[in-house]
């Protein structure tokens, strides 16, 4: 099955932050189906939606990585399944 | 995929993140009405076996949606029919091996509290209830998870003022068993006036006659998230933010339909529902208080203080309305002092007073909840205070519900710590004007004309 998680992070801006994030979900065998970013005011701010099959990865594995690199680079990063956002703020 | 704005998802990271939005409580109703056995060592066989045998996976799974959703679910909860419907027995000594039985129970799965040690007397007493609220003291101060609550009132049958005196003489009894605790004990005990039948909060929650064999109930929370956003408001008309909150609290409640529709599919259990109460924490941010601070109150218990949760009850119900089809329990604001550290410091100051609070009770969920008076307040006076909130529960066709702690060597302005989602709150004084007379009549305060709606 396939599902579709947001990822966002956050933290002072940075070379490589976005490189580094990307990387860990491909090591993931996820997919980034679309991504953006923003800096302001010195702050990086990214949202990046990231499929992957369930035979091939796990939310929990995904999680535990990009925490352990958001932990190396400086960035909190949030894994959420997309169903949240579309509950919140959709009927 | 369901297109979603960034500012939407920022949005809903920073409600979690940083305005403490969780869910407060899933919790899971179990019918323990086929465990009945005249044995009380096999009833309690039973009990115990069924409350794990359903029970078994609500914390597992509650932690994986937690993990899927990133939404903190902090507390897991059971509970579980009238424990005086289930035993048949007039001896008080057999309620208490239930309790026990229930904390086995609970500490076996894991969850946070297990309620339903409860009895409905609204109208009278049966000889189980005698007995369990008999038990009340020894079962509540020899347990460490099970919650009790007695109904004594209703808008259909008035209020039973002799089980409001025998409950005045639990609380003392129960708050002198756990005096080296500050006599939290009682803060497990809950007072009711039209007892919810599917409330998820603790102390107060059990699984009533006519709920499903196990059902999941979900507790909202949120006062952050609807401080900040009352706070950068400073100058809207009360129409424009009470707009405002019913929006927030229609985000807050899909949360928790998601977390309901969830957890009652893995589990297996009928979906109950979600009740719409803003729960306050002891945590800074997370505060009934600040909110109402917030539309321009200098601190809660100032005139208007009453007008301004008035509006914040019903905007929280409108909004949440439009989120679920399931929505039950208590279902509006809470207003506890010890769990609020905004109520607890305006009680210090002087400017919140149980009178202030009684006349709040009339526009919101629950009633004098969480309350610390002295150790030596009578218990006559005890039960003044809990029939002046059966009597605004009785009469506006409302829960009403008094959590009162007469911290045993305790005094007016002294602090008790009861610790964790309970709090701390000062020791707020009791009017001295005595009432013994009054409560010494006995009998049924009958049903008002409200009653008659048929």
């Amino acid at each position: 099955m396939r599902t579709t998680v947001i990822v966002t992070a956050l933290g002072p801006d940075r070379h490589g932050l976005l490189a580094a994030v990307a990387s860990t979900v491909a090591e993931q065998n996820a997919n980034i189906d679309d991504v953006s970013q923003t800096v302001s005011n010195g702050m990086f701010t990214m949202i990046m939606f990231v499929s992957f099959d369930e035979t091939e990865t796990t939310m929990a594995d995904l999680q535990a990585a990009l925490n352990e690199t958001g932990a190396r680079i400086g960035l909190q990063i949030h894994v959420q399944h997309e169903n949240i956002f579309r509950f919140m703020h959709r009927i | 995929m369901v297109f979603i704005t960034a500012e939407e998802i920022l949005e809903t990271v920073r409600m979690i993140q940083t305005e403490n939005l969780d869910v407060r409580a899933v919790t899971m109703g179990i019918s323990l009405h086929d465990c009945a056995s005249r044995n009380v060592d096999e009833l309690c066989r039973r009990i115990f076996k069924k409350v794990v045998a359903r029970g078994r996976r609500l914390v597992p799974v509650a932690k994986e949606i937690q993990d899927k959703y990133g939404v903190p679910i902090v507390n897991r909860r059971i509970s579980v029919s009238p424990i005086s419907d289930v035993v048949a027995s007039d001896d008080p000594a057999a309620y208490v091996k239930v309790a026990q039985a229930l904390d086995a129970a609970a500490q076996e799965i894991e969850v946070d509290f297990i309620g339903g040690f409860s009895a409905m007397v609204q109208k009278g007493f049966t000889q189980g209830d005698r007995a369990l609220i008999e038990a009340i003291p020894e079962a509540i101060s020899g347990t460490q998870r099970v919650c009790s609550s007695v109904n004594v009132a209703s808008t259909r049958a008035g209020i039973n003022m002799d089980a409001v005196v025998k409950m005045a003489d639990v609380l003392l009894e129960v708050a002198k068993r756990t005096a080296d605790n500050d006599s939290i004990g009682c803060a497990k005990i809950v007072t009711f006036c039209n007892v919810p039948e599917d409330n998820p909060f603790m102390a107060g929650a059990l699984h009533g006659s006519g709920e499903p064999e196990v059902s999941i109930n979900v507790a909202i929370s949120g006062p952050g998230v609807i401080r900040n956003v009352v706070a950068h408001h400073p100058d809207i008309s009360f129409t424009d933010l009470a707009d405002l909150i019913k929006r927030t609290t229609f985000k807050i409640t899909r949360i928790g339909e998601l977390v309901a529709r969830e957890a009652s599919e893995q589990l297996g259990a009928q979906m109950g529902i979600i009740d719409l109460s803003l729960a306050p924490s002891p945590k800074v941010g997370d505060s009934i208080a600040e909110i109402l601070e917030s539309m321009g109150l200098e601190r809660v218990g100032a005139p208007g203080s009453t007008a301004a949760l008035a509006l914040l009850n019903d905007a929280v119900k409108k909004g949440g309305t439009m989120a679920t089809s399931s929505t039950g329990g208590l279902s509006g604001a809470f207003i506890p002092v010890s769990e609020d550290a905004g109520m607890a410091r305006a009680a210090a100051e002087g400017a919140l007073t149980i009178e202030k609070l009684e006349a709040m009770t009339s526009v919101c969920s629950l009633g004098l909840d969480m309350i610390v008076v002295p150790g030596d307040t009578a218990a006559t006076a005890l039960a003044g205070l809990m029939a002046d909130v059966m009597a605004i529960g009785m009469i506006n066709s409302k829960t009403t519900g008094a959590r009162l702690i007469p911290a045993f060597g305790k005094k007016a302005g002294d602090w008790v710590t009861l610790g964790g989602l309970f709090g701390e709150a000062p020791v707020m004084s009791v009017n001295s004007a005595g009432n013994a007379a009054f409560v010494a009549r006995g009998g049924r305060i009958p049903a008002p004309l409200q009653s008659l709606t048929n």
